[in-house]
Formats: C-alpha cells, sequence, structure tokens
C-alpha cells in the first residue's frame, strides 16, 4: 500500500485533484448528486421488488435503471478522483475499506439477481406480491448501498490512521 | 439567540461528544439520499422519462420522499445547533435553506396535481405542462441545495 501511495502521489493525476482549491468541491458535489440518483432509483426498484408500493409496476421499475448507473458512473469516477487526490488518508482508512467491500456484495447481489431473477420477472404479475429470493436480494441491496452511503459519510470520523 | 442555541446541553452533545455529530451527519446523508432520490425519480417521471410506470402509482411514494425531509429536518436542526453563529452567517447555507423551502412547496403542489389528476394523465400518455414545469423547478431546487450545501464547508 505505501508503494501504491507513492506512486500515486505527485503524478498528473493526483497534482490536478489538489491543483486548485475549486476541484475537491466540485467532485464532492457530484458524488452528492450521484448518490441521490443511484440510491432514488434503487429505493423505488428494491423496495417495490421487497412487495411494497403494489401500485407500481413492477417490472417498469427496471425503466430507473439507467438512473442506477447514472449515479453509480458519476461516483465511480468522482471516488477513483478522490482516492488519487489523497491516497494516503483513503488506504489508511478502514471505513474505506469497508465501504470498498460492501460495494463488492452490493455487486455480487446484482450478478445474483441477473443470474436467479432477472428472466423470472417479466412473468411476474405486475401489481402482485413478489418470491421470497427477490424479497432477500432487494433488502441485500438497500443494507449494502445504505451501508456505502453511511461509510463514505463517516470515513473522516472512522478509525482514521 | 444563535449564542444561547449553541450553548443548550443538546448543542454542546453534537458539536462535542465522540458520536453526537457523526451520528446526524450520518443521519443528515440517509434523509437526503431519501427525500432527493425519491422527489427528483418522480420529477423524472413526470418529465417524460420511465413510460410503464403510471403517474398514479407515483402517490405511493409521496409519505416515503416526506420520511427524507423530516430525517433530514430533525438531524439538519441538531447540526445547525452545534454552529449556529457559523451557520446563520454563511451565504451558502441560507441558499440552501431558501432553496429547500422552494423544492417542499413545488412537492406538495406535484403531490396535489397527481392526486386530482393522475388518472387522467395515465390516460392521454403524459403530465400536463403546468407540472413538467413543477418538476423541472423541483429537481433544479434540490440539485441546487446540494451545490450549496456542499458548498457551506468551503466558503
Amino acid at each position: 500500500m505505501e508503494a501504491f501511495v507513492q506512486a500515486v502521489e505527485g503524478s498528473a493525476i493526483n497534482q490536478w485533484v489538489i491543483g486548485s482549491a475549486w476541484t475537491w468541491p466540485i467532485l464532492e458535489i457530484l458524488h452528492f448528486m450521484g448518490l441521490s440518483f443511484l440510491l432514488g432509483a434503487l429505493l423505488i426498484i428494491d423496495l417495490r421488488m421487497a412487495g411494497f408500493f403494489r401500485q407500481i409496476n413492477v417490472a417498469a421499475t427496471h425503466k430507473l435503471l439507467p438512473w442506477v448507473f447514472i449515479g453509480f458512473g458519476i461516483n465511480l469516477v468522482t471516488g477513483f478522483l478522490f482516492l488519487m487526490g489523497d491516497p494516503a488518508r483513503y488506504t489508511a482508512n478502514i471505513g474505506f475499506w469497508w465501504k470498498m467491500v460492501l460495494v463488492c456484495v452490493a455487486g455480487l447481489n446484482a450478478l445474483w439477481f441477473w443470474l436467479k431473477v432477472n428472466d423470472d420477472m417479466k412473468t411476474w404479475e405486475p401489481h402482485a406480491d413478489t418470491p421470497a429470493i427477490a424479497k432477500m436480494i432487494a433488502w441485500i441491496s438497500l443494507g449494502s448501498w445504505f451501508g456505502v452511503l453511511l461509510l463514505g459519510r463517516l470515513i473522516p470520523y472512522i478509525g482514521t490512521g | 439567540m444563535f449564542e444561547w442555541l449553541e450553548l443548550t446541553p443538546v448543542a454542546i452533545w453534537v458539536g462535542e461528544s465522540l458520536w453526537g455529530y457523526p451520528i446526524m451527519l450520518g443521519l443528515h446523508a440517509v434523509g437526503l439520499a431519501i427525500v432527493v432520490g425519491i422527489f427528483v425519480m418522480r420529477d423524472l417521471r413526470l418529465m417524460g422519462f420511465f413510460q410503464g410506470i403510471s403517474y398514479e402509482s407515483l402517490n405511493g411514494l409521496r409519505n416515503l420522499g416526506w420520511t427524507g425531509f423530516v430525517i433530514n429536518a430533525v438531524s439538519g436542526c441538531f447540526l445547525f445547533a452545534s454552529q449556529a453563529t457559523t451557520f446563520i452567517t454563511s451565504t451558502p447555507f441560507l441558499l440552501k435553506i431558501s432553496m429547500i423551502f422552494i423544492a417542499a412547496v413545488f412537492a406538495a403542489l406535484i403531490q396535489n396535481k397527481l392526486r386530482d389528476d393522475a388518472v387522467q394523465w395515465d390516460s392521454g400518455g403524459r403530465a400536463a405542462g403546468s407540472v413538467r414545469t413543477f418538476a423541472m423547478i423541483s429537481t433544479a431546487m434540490w440539485m441546487g441545495a446540494i451545490i450549496a450545501g456542499r458548498l457551506v464547508a468551503y466558503l
């Protein structure tokens, strides 16, 4: 990890992120917008998949997926730039690592959905209750993403070296 | 008055205890994701995205959106109390509060229109022009509140 920090510090991308007083706050603003798109769309998709809001057509909630990916994409790019801007701070922070673990959990959970539920979903009654496996995947998704949100916001307060 | 607020026991708990400030900040992030996320997704539907989700079914999201709003009003009051004299003179903070106020007014206008006219929009295929305008203003206010809110820490 020290080698990584040394490689990043002083690099062109590192200098770009910390070179102007405005870059960091602008990246933060984008990161907050990204999280509200990601979580807003996921709340509707996952709560419907957990059996709530049955007045919403369950298959149609997937129209929201582009906003999940837009939000995730914005936050992946801005998050990577934070890491490039201050590598020593993030790599020494246990909250950051737990956050990355939860992002991976959320990703594997999405893969599980894709493999086991996605095809069946089109055959579900639009306004009916959902199968148990779908409910479990929905709650894991919400749990991991809200965990990501909390860990991210609390990085400055958790176990900083 | 703001000096007095900062010296109340609850403000001191938020400002000086080990977990007071992080707990409130964490709740404020969760509430932000809910209120901005839900209301902006609803606005996008009204603007014409996500066809297949009926306008009428958006009525069900109202309470969830306001739940996020209340989480942030409460956690925001705690955070404000801990540094009241600083926040009350901060231009981005005052801008943020103004934009949230406007966004809340538009959220209420939109939900009343949805309650009364959603069925009609579903049969016609699109929301009334006035409501599409409300939705754009609402989303602009929420994005503005995020921008101003982040800048409170920098300006």
